[in-house]
């Protein structure tokens, strides 16, 4: 009697890890949800893979930007941190990389000419229809926003901004944006 | 072979205290740890004139925890941070080896400043066996805590299952963990681990204003030790105490039992936690060194000693009445015959 509970109980307790695996799955393009991982963190893949789920990332934010998955995202990236920048962004100031014990973010040198070359969280994209420069209302708010001011973003006529290959993607300008939905978007980048 | 250490040694009934005090120690920093970390936070926004009235009062007592010791607390505080799953300790890193498992598999490479990051946890494994889960685990802290929930619930007339099954089960749970974690690439071990969950959702319940997925996991192992097997999760399925558990096979510190002074009167196997049988000298690779059984001994029979194995049953105890019965009608018969 005992080994036939034990037997009903391995089984059921297979099947439901069979379940979380196929939920779980390979790491999947996250569909609606436009989030960020943290500064210098690995390519999608790698990251799930590296990340240990100790959420000293988060501890570590001063910014407090930083937030922890539940189920949203599939179970794959379950207490995965992430970003959305809209409701706090990124300052760059790479505390998470030197406390990270995996290297799932990567140690980046809190220096602008290292974080522009080694971090890659996303890039800010402007919407020209939503954007009040482009309606013609001066703003600016956006570029000021910018930690890298004049190297990831220049404004032109009427403070338009234009996004220039250097943006990193902290989401500084997309967490200042006075629009309603915001006129300028990071736009993630999961290739590390 | 040495000596078992002579009893009796001081403080040995009061160890299990000091393990006691050092499981809420403990747990206490882990509750700490995140006010520190959202109070280093509002010292970084200089925010305080903007706080609200109740966070205005978490800042105050913070400060007067932490200002004995640090004197920027923005940055000093970053002396200690993270988890017993995997945590900075004055620029040292510490993890879990069973973080270190995990990650390893899922990502089938290894990362040698992470892997040594365990080493110290691995070492002491290794000198002192499955230490961790009687004296740190923060898991262990609530578990105990139920057992004695248990134990008033029984008094209280209700009828609650102790359901034994088999203690090999862990070894399966840990080697299906280590085999999904490879074949998904996703350390599934850290979602189903109570101390990793307790350290997580502790610091999102402070610091991000709720409790996420794995509260609910720790909750149902509550449940499952409380209605169906006593401790059930630490002693059949909990992968981090199956890797600790091998790790301190052939542990130099273990108890044993010292047979002339045994009185077999089964204290300590009533009182251990991972329901094993120390009154038959059954310690094997699960005893934790938490000694329950050694405070509860009311004939300081158990005792530490430095030996890799377990002694083989010693039989009956010498002051218990079955082997007395047995020696005396053999004096009888000497002397008569």
């Amino acid at each position: 009697m005992r080994r036939r509970v034990f037997l009903q109980e391995l089984i059921v307790a297979a099947g439901l890890l069979a379940c979380g695996a196929a939920a779980a799955g390979p790491a999947r393009p996250s569909v609606g949800l436009r989030f960020l991982r943290p500064p210098g963190a690995q390519a999608e893949e790698a990251f799930l893979a590296r990340c240990i789920r100790c959420g000293q990332c988060g501890e570590a934010c001063p910014n407090r930007c930083i937030k922890f998955f539940s189920t949203q995202n599939g179970l794959a990236s379950i207490n995965t941190p992430y970003i959305l920048p809209r409701e706090q962004a990124c300052i760059l100031c790479m505390k998470c990389g030197q406390v990270c014990p995996t290297g799932a973010l990567r140690p980046i040198e809190h220096e602008a000419g290292t974080i522009m070359t080694q971090v890659h969280m996303g890039k800010a994209r402007v919407d020209e229809r939503l954007c009040l420069s482009y309606q013609g209302k001066t703003c600016g708010v956006c570029y000021r926003a910018c930690p890298l001011q004049d190297v990831a973003i220049r404004v032109g006529r009427l403070e338009q901004p234009h996004v220039l290959a250097a943006c990193v993607g902290c989401g500084l300008c997309e967490r200042s944006c006075i629009q309603i939905p915001q006129a300028i978007r990071i736009i993630p980048n999961r290739a590390g | 072979m040495t000596e078992p250490i002579k009893r009796p040694f001081l403080f040995r009934r009061h160890l299990n205290k000091l393990r006691w005090l050092s499981l809420g120690l403990v747990f206490a920093m882990l509750v700490v740890l995140p006010f520190l970390s959202v109070y280093q936070t509002y010292v970084a926004a200089h925010a305080y004139d903007l706080l609200p009235p109740s966070d205005k009062k978490l800042y105050d007592i913070m400060e007067t925890l932490s200002s004995p010791f640090v004197d920027d607390p923005a940055t000093d505080l970053d002396a200690i941070k993270g988890t017993t799953w995997s945590g900075t300790f004055f620029g040292y890193k510490i993890s879990d080896p069973l973080a270190v498992v995990g990650q390893t598999a899922a990502g089938l490479t290894v990362y040698w400043p992470f892997v040594l990051s365990a080493l110290v946890p691995v070492l002491l494994t290794l000198a002192l066996g499955r230490f961790f889960c009687g004296w740190i685990c923060p898991a262990t802290f609530l578990y105990e805590l139920n057992t004695n929930l248990a134990a008033w619930l029984r008094k209280a007339g209700f009828r609650l299952g102790h359901l034994h099954f088999d203690r090999r089960l862990k070894y399966l749970v840990l080697a299906l963990g280590v085999v999904l974690s490879a074949v998904t690439g996703s350390v599934l071990v850290a979602a189903i681990y109570p101390p990793a969950i307790i350290g997580r959702e502790i610091y999102y319940a402070v610091a991000l204003g709720g409790f996420g997925a794995g509260a609910v996991f720790f909750v149902m192992t509550l449940l499952f030790d409380l209605l169906v097997a006593q401790r059930g999760f630490c002693r059949y399925l909990c992968p981090g105490g199956a890797l600790y558990s091998l790790l301190g096979r052939y542990r130099p510190l273990r108890i044993r039992r010292v047979v002339e002074d045994c009185n077999d009167c089964v204290k300590c196997n009533a009182v251990c936690e991972f329901g094993l049988d120390p009154m038959r000298d059954d310690f094997g690779q699960e005893c934790n060194n938490c000694s329950a059984c050694i405070a509860v001994c009311p004939t300081d029979a158990l005792v530490f000693t430095i030996h890799i194995k377990d002694l083989p049953d010693q039989g009956a105890g010498h002051l218990g009445r079955h082997y007395r019965k047995v020696h005396e009608a053999e004096a009888l018969r000497q002397e008569t015959g």
